[in-house]
């Protein structure tokens, strides 16, 4: 492992940020392990994105903007990470770890023989050997796993764990050939896009979360969203308020939901049960406001406000408003 | 048409976990082994699959794991697998992502199905790549985070959970299928099907079976774990009583402030 693939998940263009992130880390590990960083973006839309990545400490970018991409489902994505790994020459690729991530980094493992550390928030690299951090087991423990030597390996990584940073000399953009590879004809008949290809809540700087003590659907527009609207950040919700139909189960964080690590995380009306403390334990600061001051979530919070939430979260989002303008 | 649901045998979820320190392993004291929960959604799927196309459809359960965990496959039996498969051998201790789906594809081209069903996630490895790494080896079609599926014309057509948002899908059989938790909730065991349990069986493979042609185990693996450590202890933080929204908001906003995140 010499050289740093980037795998840039997209819709027509649009790339969640922890593409950013990917890009500037690859420059760093690239570095280190004396070689190139590359990126790979295919698909509708690849052309234009490609120009907005190229402002990253990137080497090259191989585009293609073939439609068979948006046709079938991930195929042909695999067939041009294999040609691109092996065109490269020994590397590391990098995906970020989303539903799509995972899917492309278990498939690579078999295409490229390559070893795999999931969920990374952190690299060492000593003496050749590439080692990644990873929180593991809703966060009960951090391990550090290392790649053994071998030409491929593959790292998913943790939105929000990596500082995106533009710059470099312009990486050259290159068309890279449709390979001929193996499609196993999964057929894409519809796709919709609910979100403009934003992963808001494992994106989010900021999240706000509520739980069962809100009582009902209408505090999580009428209270929490101001507030994390003034931060500049997402809503989330315990498993309780999804389980009560209050909000979709796409704000669900916690275990059978999303794991987030916001730099700050305030937990509003949520007791922080451990399905729940799984989830955002790991986030850089926590703050909760919860009426009762022996919830478990006093053991895990840098800030437990004992009170109504319904008066101090009104106030809070004035307070934040007003140090804004 | 045969189904094949593989499934992990992981430390309770619902449990508190704990380092310790100085083993750098798991606390299992009071920590039951069970059915990974992503796969009891993938078990729900295929039994549902059954009931709908009928006929001679069989689900058979397949996990890798040491034998003394056999008897926890029986929960899948009762909830109304057929017939299980354990692939159990000491030559796997150790085995990381890439070496145990090669162990497991084996198995599972071994066994032979139509449609195989993989969980969408392992509560403890967490790596979600086992799925696309068993599609690959066995050189199947792979639709993944199924919601809604049904067989229709010799095909799968599943409606399936994206990043941003939903997609339909057509793939060929035989493929290989994983499933989102919006599938629907995982039946419970009824009492019959407990009792039933007790007599299905639970087939036993070793790797000397599988025609190997690399180690796995730790020393076929391509991944070594260097540390396993209780994350930095955050130390109990403070707590405020707020006798008012306002000096809630004001202790809160200051500390924010303090920490320089507004």
């Amino acid at each position: 492992m010499q050289n740093v693939l980037v795998y840039v998940q997209h819709k027509n263009g649009q790339t969640p940020k922890v593409t950013f992130e990917m890009a500037t880390q690859a420059r760093k590990l690239a570095d280190q392990l004396g070689g190139k960083a590359h990126a790979l973006v295919v698909g509708a839309g690849s052309s234009q994105l490609a120009q907005t990545l190229k402002t990253y400490p990137l080497d090259t970018v191989h585009v293609n903007d073939d439609a068979d991409v948006d046709r079938y489902l991930l195929d042909p994505v695999i067939d041009y990470l294999e040609a691109a790994a092996k065109a490269i020459g020994p590397s590391l690729v990098l995906v970020a770890n989303t539903l799509t991530g995972k899917d492309v980094a278990g498939r690579l493992v078999a295409r490229l023989n390559a070893g795999i550390c999931a969920d990374a928030v952190d690299f060492k690299l000593e003496g050749g050997k590439v080692v990644a951090v990873m929180p593991k087991l809703g966060g009960a423990a951090i391990t550090n796993c290392e790649l053994l030597a071998g030409d491929y390996g593959v790292v998913t990584i943790r939105p929000n764990a990596f500082a995106a940073q533009a710059g470099g000399s312009g990486a050259a953009v290159q068309a890279i050939e449709k390979p001929a590879g193996k499609n196993y004809g999964v057929v894409v008949e519809k796709d919709v896009e609910e979100s403009s290809g934003e992963l808001a809540l494992e994106e989010a700087p900021v999240v706000v979360a509520g739980g069962r003590g809100l009582g009902g659907p209408e505090p999580f527009d009428t209270l929490l969203k101001p507030l994390a609207s003034a931060l500049g950040g997402a809503v989330g919700a315990s498993r309780a308020a999804a389980d009560a139909g209050w909000v979709p189960y796409s704000l669900q964080i916690g275990q059978t939901g999303k794991t987030v690590s916001p730099p700050l995380y305030i937990a509003v009306g949520i007791s922080g049960a451990i399905q729940h403390k799984v989830g955002m334990r790991s986030s850089g600061t926590i703050v909760a406001i919860n009426k009762d001051g022996q919830s478990p979530i006093a053991e895990f919070s840098d800030l437990l406000v004992v009170g109504d939430a319904f008066a101090i979260v009104p106030e809070l989002t004035k307070l934040v408003q007003a140090a804004k303008s | 048409m045969k189904i094949v649901v593989t499934v992990k045998l992981v430390p309770d979820p619902n449990a508190d976990k704990r380092i310790d320190a100085g083993t750098k392993r798991l606390v299992r004291t009071g920590v039951e082994t069970v059915l990974n929960p992503y796969d009891e959604y993938a078990l729900e799927a295929a039994l549902q699959l059954k009931e709908k196309t009928g006929g001679d459809t069989t689900v058979t359960v397949f996990t890798m794991a040491p034998e003394s965990l056999k008897e926890t496959l029986r929960k899948a039996l009762a909830m109304g697998a057929d017939d299980a498969v354990l692939l159990s051998d000491a030559a796997l201790e150790g085995s990381d992502v890439w070496a145990s789906s090669y162990a497991i594809s084996r198995a599972l081209k071994k066994i032979g199905f139509d449609l195989l069903i993989v969980g969408g996630l392992s509560d403890d490895g967490s790596t979600g790549a086992t799925p696309g790494a068993l599609a690959e080896y066995l050189q199947t079609p792979l639709v993944t985070n199924a919601r809604k599926a049904e067989i229709a014309d010799g095909k799968l057509k599943i409606e399936r959970e994206t990043d941003t948002g939903y997609q339909d899908v057509t793939a060929p059989l035989p493929c290989a299928m994983t499933t989102a938790l919006t599938f629907g909730e995982p039946r419970y065991a009824s009492l019959k099907g407990i009792m039933g349990a007790k007599k299905k069986t639970i087939a036993a493979l070793t790797v000397a079976e599988l025609g190997l042609e690399h180690a796995v185990g730790q020393g076929g693996s391509k991944t070594a774990l260097l540390s396993f450590a209780p994350p930095p202890v955050r130390g109990k933080g403070q707590v405020i009583e707020a006798a008012d929204g306002a000096s809630g908001a004001k202790a809160i906003f200051d500390f924010l402030k303090e920490r320089k995140l507004v």
